[in-house]
């Protein structure tokens, strides 16, 4: 069993302060990604973990043992690094060899474990080419094989799609994927990527500036975030964030702005109710927001002139100047005829309205 | 036509180019050579005559001071190569990949020695090893060339380590490495390019140097270059023999470029 425990873990250097109180618990087994964006303290506390960086205070264990004070070779870790870090002047095989040499792993041992790790790459044909010979998703899926080889208690990921180009990214994480189905270790997987967030973690945790933002499984991130920042980070197009009053109307809560003012559902507006909050940032997905009039029964009807439309194929994403800001909509039929400046009626799904108190940015829930 | 007259007053500048090079870098080891195998009644006249001879080279070939000079500056440069270099690549790495006060204090150091004229301190260093007993021996030489070197190529040996991506290091310390095994099997190796390179100028940068040979060291341990200088005697200046001396010194040199230039190239490339 290797569960990772992280403890109120800091890192500061000298006076910065750049991971504040991280405290997080990994079950075993469990793909929990690292998501935030540049500087958010989600590598380094990666290289904490793996003992590449200092801990200031607070502590780690994995499988039961305090690491603190380990040296990385001694935390029975592996890990994949952005730009695959393979050693230049060894072949693939010894590049996969080298840590199971390091431990005084008999050399028929060594070759079977190649053996099945290179197999389950798909790396038979390279196993004499050096990393320069190899393009970027081959040094990668060598850098896999590498940490496949030794049978660690923990993975770690240090952001492994990141140099890869777009196409070759989404086939390399489907492959992570499967590799996982089949190697179920407990792992660890930095990203700045969203849609590397939501594959692939069973859970995900949401940083920003050194602090957590929110621990959840990818639907619970997407559908309840927990504050402004996680709502805007997760989701693309991103979430449309609009300041609004709530207003009591003859027994009904109203959210409005300039030129709108939308229903809130019974249920939604008890809890608004209990927050006392009267100034509120409204948060809502492109998606759920839709083209033309809604059913009888539901008023959150707005109009507004169309900024902007992006024609993807698949789906027509329009943006519409309301209530002082340019609201997205996506999932809108792409045949649909709109021309920009035309002014159109929208609605709001009314159960997938967010509600953020506007100074604090946390979820009013 | 005023095409055709542009064309051919760049290749005229072209031309010019080409001699002016040939005049500064060819032209002395041309004269250098002809002086070498002319007899020692045609030196001062290269370009008339038709007057050959080895004899010169036979001639300082049989004087022991010149073959005890070649031996020692080699002698001298290989050693002054091996310790420089292992001087050099660890601080080179610790430039290059930590930080701290005693860090900033010797790339300090460096920089400060670096940004001094170099022949202010040799007659320093003369006083030293007088004073040290050490004068006119191979120690008392082979400290101030490391001395040189280290300054001067720990800065190159920083940018080979700063081009080699420390994730490899990385790697290698989760792979179950140490710290100095990281550096030992995993750095090294990849900075051998560059480590090539350093030591051929390392080489080249010793069986040329003068200025030390001239002040530092005496009889009992003559330098090819300064032995070269004492072909001007009272009685005239033996262009001859210096010139064949010269001819001499220039082949190890010779083929350690020819040879080295591979390395060079791909090193200074990292």
């Amino acid at each position: 069993m290797t569960e990772v425990i992280l403890r109120d873990v800091a890192k500061k250097y000298g006076q910065l302060s750049v991971v504040h109180g991280v405290s997080l618990t990994i079950p075993d087994g469990e793909f929990v990604v690292l998501v935030g964006p540049s500087g958010c303290g989600k590598s380094t506390t990666l290289r904490m973990i793996a003992g590449l960086e200092s801990i200031s205070s607070g502590t780690i264990s994995i499988g039961g043992k305090i690491v603190n004070d380990l040296p990385p070779k001694d935390r029975d870790i592996a890990m994949v690094f952005q730009n695959y870090a393979l050693y230049q002047q060894m072949t693939v095989y010894d590049n996969l060899a080298f840590g199971l040499r390091n431990r005084k792993v008999p050399e028929d041992e060594i070759r079977k474990e190649v053996a099945r790790a290179t197999q389950m790459l798909g790396l038979e044909p390279l196993l004499t080419r050096k990393p320069f010979q190899l393009s970027g998703g081959q040094q990668q899926r060598v850098a896999f094989g590498r940490c496949i080889v030794r049978h660690p208690q923990v993975f770690l990921f240090d952001e492994p799609l990141s140099n890869l180009d777009a196409k070759l990214r989404a086939q390399m994480r489907l492959e992570i994927k499967s590799l996982r189905e089949r190697v179920p270790t407990t792992s660890v997987y930095v990203t700045h990527d969203q849609v590397e967030a939501m594959t692939l973690g069973d859970r995900v945790v949401v940083m920003k500036d050194g602090w957590i933002q929110q621990v959840g499984t990818p639907l619970e991130i997407y559908n309840q975030p927990a504050n402004r920042f996680v709502a805007s980070f997760i989701g693309s197009p991103a979430m449309n964030f609009i300041d609004v009053d709530l207003v009591e109307e003859q027994g009904r809560l109203r959210a409005k702005a300039r030129d709108f003012s939308i229903r809130i559902s019974d249920q939604t507006a008890a809890l608004l109710r209990n927050c006392k909050a009267t100034s509120v940032t409204l948060g809502v997905r492109p998606e759920s927001i839709h083209l033309g009039s809604p059913p009888a029964d539901i008023d959150t009807a707005f109009t507004g002139d169309v900024a902007v439309t992006e024609q993807l194929g698949a789906e027509l994403v329009v943006g519409v100047n309301a209530a002082g800001a340019t609201i997205m909509a996506s999932r809108i039929a792409p045949d649909t005829p709109i021309a920009v400046h035309e002014n159109v009626s929208m609605w709001m799904n009314p159960k997938s309205l967010h509600f953020f108190d506007a100074k604090t940015e946390a979820a009013l829930r | 036509m005023i095409g055709m007259l542009a064309a051919a007053f760049r290749r005229g500048v072209f031309s010019i180019g080409i001699l002016a090079i040939f005049v500064l870098f060819v032209g002395p080891v041309a004269i250098l050579v002809l002086t070498s195998v002319r007899p020692a009644s045609g030196a001062y006249y290269i370009w008339r005559g038709t007057a050959f001879t080895l004899h010169n080279f036979v001639d300082v070939m049989q004087q022991s001071q010149v073959v005890k000079a070649m031996f020692n500056s080699f002698v001298l440069s290989s050693l002054a190569t091996i310790f420089s270099l292992g001087i050099t690549v660890g601080s080179g790495y610790m430039l290059s990949r930590f930080s701290g006060w005693i860090q900033r204090s010797w790339f300090a150091t460096i920089y400060i020695f670096r940004t001094v004229p170099y022949i202010s301190w040799v007659l320093p260093l003369y006083l030293v090893n007088t004073r040290l007993g050490i004068y006119d021996t191979y120690i008392g030489l082979l400290l101030p060339h490391i001395a040189v070197h280290v300054c001067f190529f720990s800065w190159l040996m920083k940018g080979f380590f700063d081009g080699i991506n420390p994730s490899m290091e990385h790697a290698a310390l989760i792979d179950g490495c140490t710290r100095w095994g990281a550096f030992y099997r995993v750095a090294l190796p990849s900075a051998m390019p560059g480590i090539a390179a350093l030591a051929i100028l390392c080489w080249l940068s010793t069986w040329n140097e003068f200025l030390f040979a001239l002040i530092l060291t005496g009889q009992r341990t003559p330098m090819i270059t300064s032995t070269m200088a004492q072909f001007v005697t009272e009685t005239g200046t033996e262009w001859n023999l210096m010139s064949a001396t010269a001819v001499i010194a220039m082949l190890p040199a010779l083929l350690v470029t020819i040879f080295g230039q591979k390395y060079v190239i791909r090193g200074l490339r990292m």
